[in-house]
C-alpha cells in the first residue's frame, strides 16, 4: 500500500504554489476574486446605473468601497478593471475604501511581529455561506500548504494567535465571538475574511444580522471579497505574521 | 424509467401504500409533495392531510427559523449518569456555526440532537419585492458550496411563475456547473472522511483534487463557487465559445488521478475500518424522516431527481443513478464515489451536445399555478426544492427545503449508540451544511 501512495504521489509531482515569493497566477486568483478598481475611468463619469446595478451600494461617485464589494462583476463591463495582485484585497475599513476607484496610497497593515516565527490559526464561524470557510481550510490543501509558511490551524482558541473571523454575525454568535476572543492568550490578532465579516456584504440588511465583526472584536485586518480566494486569505495572515519564506522569521 | 413532471392527485393523502416519502410542504400548508419510490414520480397534493410522523418531519425542517433550536428524531433520554454535552457553536471539527447536544453518561452517544439556527440571515425574507436576477445573489450566497444547485431551481422556479421561456444554452449551463459543483462536494466529503481516519496522504490528495476542481468551475465561470455563474453573459464565464480543450483536460486528469486514489482508499483496510457499519442507516427511517440523496441511496432507494428532471440536459441525457445496500458511512462513500464518475459522464455528454445546445428556448414546466412556480434539482447531498411567487417582474414569496434540513434527523439517528470517536466519520459522510439549513 505504501508504495502505492508514494507511486501516485511521484506520477502527480510537486503542486505547491510558489506565491507568495511570485504573485498569484490568474488560476489562483480568477477575476471575481480580484478587487475591480476604476482604472482609466473617472468614477464620476460612469453612467449612474452602474452605481444603481451595484447590489451593495459599493460604488458611489467618490469612492469603490472594496469592502462592501461582493465581487457580482456587474460593474465590469462599464470598464472597471479588476486588480492585479492578491494583496488589493486587504486594508484596515478606512483602507478598504479607494478614492475615485483607486487604492489608497502609503504602507500597507503595520506586522504585528510580536507574534512570533510559527502561528496558529482558530477560524471562527458566525454566520456565513460555507464559502468564506471552505476557502481559509483551502489553505492546509497541498496547492497552497500553509505548514510550509510556518502556520498551522489548531483545534482550540487558546493555542491561537490569529483568530480568522467569516460570516455575517447573527445574534446567536455575538456572544460565542466575543468569548472566543477572550480565551486567545495575548499577544492575538484578528483577521476578519471576506465581505460579510467586513461591512454584512451581501446580508447587511438581512433581519438575522446582529452586528459588525469590528463591533463585537477588534479586527486587525480585513480581506475583502466573497469569497476571498485563498491566497488572499493568505497574504492577510502573512501581514499580521510577517513571515513570507520558510527560514527564522525576520 | 420514465421522466414524468408532476403527478397531482386529489385533496387529502395521496393514494397508494407503496414507498413513499414527504418531500416539501409549503408554508401555508396549502400544498406538498410526496416521493413515490416505486413509480419514481412526484405526487403534488393539495390541500394534504399530514399523520403525526409526517407533521414531526416536517417540524424538523423548519427548526431554527427563530433561532437555535434542536432537530429531534423522539423522546429525549434521561437515566442515572446522563448528561447533556454541548458541542459547538464553535468547533473546528464542525468548521461552522452549529451544534450538537450530545446526551451520554460518559462513552457512548446515547442521543443526538443537532442545534441548527445560528446562521440564519434571514435570506427567503430578505429577498421579497427584488427581481429574479438581484434575489438570485441573494440565494447563491444561502450555502457556497451548494450554490449552483439552489440558483438552478430558483431560477427555474422563478421562471416557471412568469411563464418567461429559458435559452436551451442556459439550461445546459446549469447542469454543466451542478455537476462541477457535485464533484467538488463529494471529493471535499472523502477527504473529511478521510482526515479523520488520519489517511493524511490520501486527505492531501483528495484536498488537491477538491481543490482542482474549484479551480476548474474558477477558469469555466470565471467564480470558484460558481456565484453569478448563471447569468447570462457574465463577464468571466467562458461559455459561449465553451472551452472545451481546457475543461476537457482539466477533468481527464481529475478523473485518473482519482481512480487511482479511490483505489488505494478504498482497500486501506483502516479505513474502511472506521467507516464501515458506522453511522447506519436504515431504508425503513431513510423513508420516515424523508432523506435525500446519496443519504438515501446509500440505503437502497433508487431515488434521483435528475432521473425526473424534465429540462433538456437531464431529459436527454443517461443519467446513472447509484445505490448500495447497508446504510452506513462505508456505503454512502461508495454511493459518492460512483457519483463523481457519473458526473464526469454527464460531462463528456454535455460537451459532446454543447453545439447543438444552440439558440432554441425552453417553456418551463414547473408552474404550479399562474405566478407561482415549484422547482427541484438533485444537489450534492440530496434533492432540494424551491416554491417560488413572482408578480410583475419581482418575488413576492420564497420557501424551500433543502437536503440539509431533511438528512439531519438521519445524522442524528445514525450516532445513537456510536461511541464519541465516530462522531466525524457518521456526521461528514451526510455532508449536511448549516449555512444550508438555516437559510
Amino acid at each position: 500500500m505504501v508504495k502505492s501512495w508514494l507511486g501516485q504521489a511521484a506520477a502527480i509531482g510537486i503542486l505547491t504554489t510558489e506565491f507568495p515569493r511570485r504573485p498569484a497566477d490568474p488560476e489562483e486568483l480568477p477575476a471575481a476574486a480580484r478587487a475591480p478598481g476604476a482604472g482609466p475611468v473617472a468614477l464620476a463619469s460612469l453612467p449612474p446605473e452602474v452605481r444603481a446595478a451595484c447590489p451593495t451600494g459599493a460604488i458611489s461617485l467618490t469612492e469603490i468601497d472594496q469592502g462592501k464589494c461582493v465581487r457580482c462583476a456587474r460593474c465590469l463591463p462599464a470598464g472597471l478593471v479588476p486588480a492585479p495582485d492578491a494583496s488589493a484585497n486587504l486594508g484596515s475599513r478606512a483602507g478598504l475604501r479607494w478614492p475615485d476607484g483607486r487604492p489608497p496610497g502609503g504602507t500597507g497593515p503595520a506586522p504585528l511581529a510580536e507574534l512570533g516565527p510559527s502561528l496558529h490559526v482558530f477560524l471562527v464561524d458566525v454566520g456565513s455561506c460555507q464559502g468564506c470557510n471552505l476557502e481559509v481550510m483551502g489553505l492546509a490543501n497541498p496547492y497552497y500548504d500553509l505548514h510550509r509558511l510556518g502556520m498551522f490551524f489548531t483545534n482550540s482558541p487558546r493555542h491561537a494567535d490569529v483568530l480568522v473571523v467569516v460570516g455575517v454575525p447573527t445574534a446567536a454568535m455575538v456572544e460565542p465571538l466575543r468569548r472566543t476572543f477572550e480565551a486567545m492568550p495575548a499577544p492575538k490578532a484578528v483577521l476578519a475574511v471576506g465581505a460579510c465579516a467586513i461591512d454584512g456584504g451581501i446580508f447587511a440588511e438581512a433581519p438575522g444580522r446582529a452586528a459588525a465583526v469590528g463591533e463585537i472584536v477588534p479586527v486587525d485586518l480585513y480581506v475583502a471579497g466573497c469569497p476571498p480566494a485563498p491566497v488572499a486569505i493568505l497574504e492577510g495572515i502573512l501581514a499580521l505574521g510577517r513571515r513570507r519564506s520558510r527560514g527564522p522569521a525576520p | 424509467m420514465s421522466r414524468p413532471g408532476w403527478t397531482e392527485v386529489a385533496a387529502g393523502r395521496p393514494p397508494g401504500s407503496g414507498a413513499r416519502s414527504l418531500a416539501y410542504v409549503s408554508p401555508e400548508g396549502d400544498l406538498a409533495l410526496w416521493n413515490d419510490h416505486e413509480e419514481h414520480r412526484t405526487l403534488l397534493v393539495r390541500r394534504p392531510e399530514l399523520s403525526a410522523e409526517e407533521r414531526a418531519v416536517l417540524g424538523n425542517w423548519r427548526a431554527g427559523r427563530s433561532g437555535p433550536a434542536v432537530v429531534s428524531v423522539g423522546e429525549q433520554v434521561h437515566g442515572y449518569g446522563v448528561f447533556t454535552f454541548p458541542y459547538g457553536p464553535v468547533a473546528m471539527g464542525v468548521a461552522e456555526a452549529g451544534g450538537f447536544e450530545v446526551r451520554t453518561y460518559g462513552e457512548r452517544i446515547l442521543e443526538i440532537e443537532p442545534s441548527v439556527g445560528h446562521k440564519r440571515r434571514g435570506i427567503e425574507e430578505q429577498v421579497v419585492g427584488k427581481t429574479v436576477e438581484d434575489a438570485a445573489l441573494w440565494i447563491e450566497r444561502r450555502a457556497g458550496p451548494f450554490a449552483l444547485s439552489h440558483a438552478a431551481a430558483f431560477r427555474f422556479a422563478a421562471e416557471s411563475a412568469a411563464g418567461r421561456p429559458v435559452a436551451e444554452r442556459e439550461l445546459g449551463v446549469r447542469a454543466l456547473g451542478q455537476e462541477l459543483q457535485r464533484i467538488y462536494n463529494h471529493l471535499h466529503v472523502l477527504a473529511r472522511l478521510a482526515e479523520a481516519a488520519s489517511q493524511n496522504v490520501g486527505a492531501a490528495q483528495l484536498n488537491a483534487l477538491a481543490e482542482s476542481a474549484l479551480r476548474a468551475l474558477g477558469a469555466t465561470f470565471g467564480h470558484r463557487w460558481g456565484f453569478g455563474a448563471l447569468v447570462p453573459g457574465a463577464p468571466g464565464r467562458r461559455l459561449d465559445a465553451p472551452d472545451r480543450t481546457d475543461l476537457e483536460a482539466r477533468l481527464r486528469r481529475l478523473g485518473s488521478e482519482f481512480e487511482a486514489l479511490g483505489e488505494t482508499l478504498l482497500g486501506s483496510r483502516t479505513f474502511l475500518d472506521r467507516i464501515q457499519s458506522t453511522g447506519t442507516v436504515s431504508t425503513e427511517d431513510a423513508l420516515r424522516w424523508g432523506a435525500v440523496g446519496p443519504t438515501l441511496r446509500a440505503s437502497s432507494v433508487a431515488w434521483d431527481d435528475r432521473l425526473r428532471d424534465p429540462t433538456i440536459p437531464y431529459r436527454e441525457m443517461f443519467v446513472p443513478v447509484v445505490t448500495e445496500r447497508a446504510g452506513d458511512a462505508l456505503a454512502r462513500v461508495l454511493v459518492r464515489r460512483e457519483e463523481v464518475r457519473g458526473s464526469l459522464l454527464l460531462i463528456e455528454q454535455l460537451l459532446d451536445r454543447w453545439p447543438r445546445l444552440g439558440g432554441g428556448e425552453a417553456a418551463p414546466v414547473e408552474a404550479i399555478e399562474p405566478g407561482r412556480g415549484i422547482a427541484r434539482g438533485e444537489g450534492p447531498s440530496g434533492d432540494l426544492v424551491y416554491d417560488v411567487r413572482v408578480s410583475e417582474g419581482r418575488i413576492r414569496s420564497v420557501a424551500s427545503r433543502t437536503p440539509s434540513q431533511a438528512n439531519w434527523p438521519l445524522v442524528a439517528l445514525s450516532l445513537r449508540g456510536a461511541v464519541f470517536t465516530d462522531f466525524a466519520f457518521s456526521f461528514e459522510s451526510f455532508g449536511a451544511s448549516f449555512a444550508e439549513t438555516d437559510g
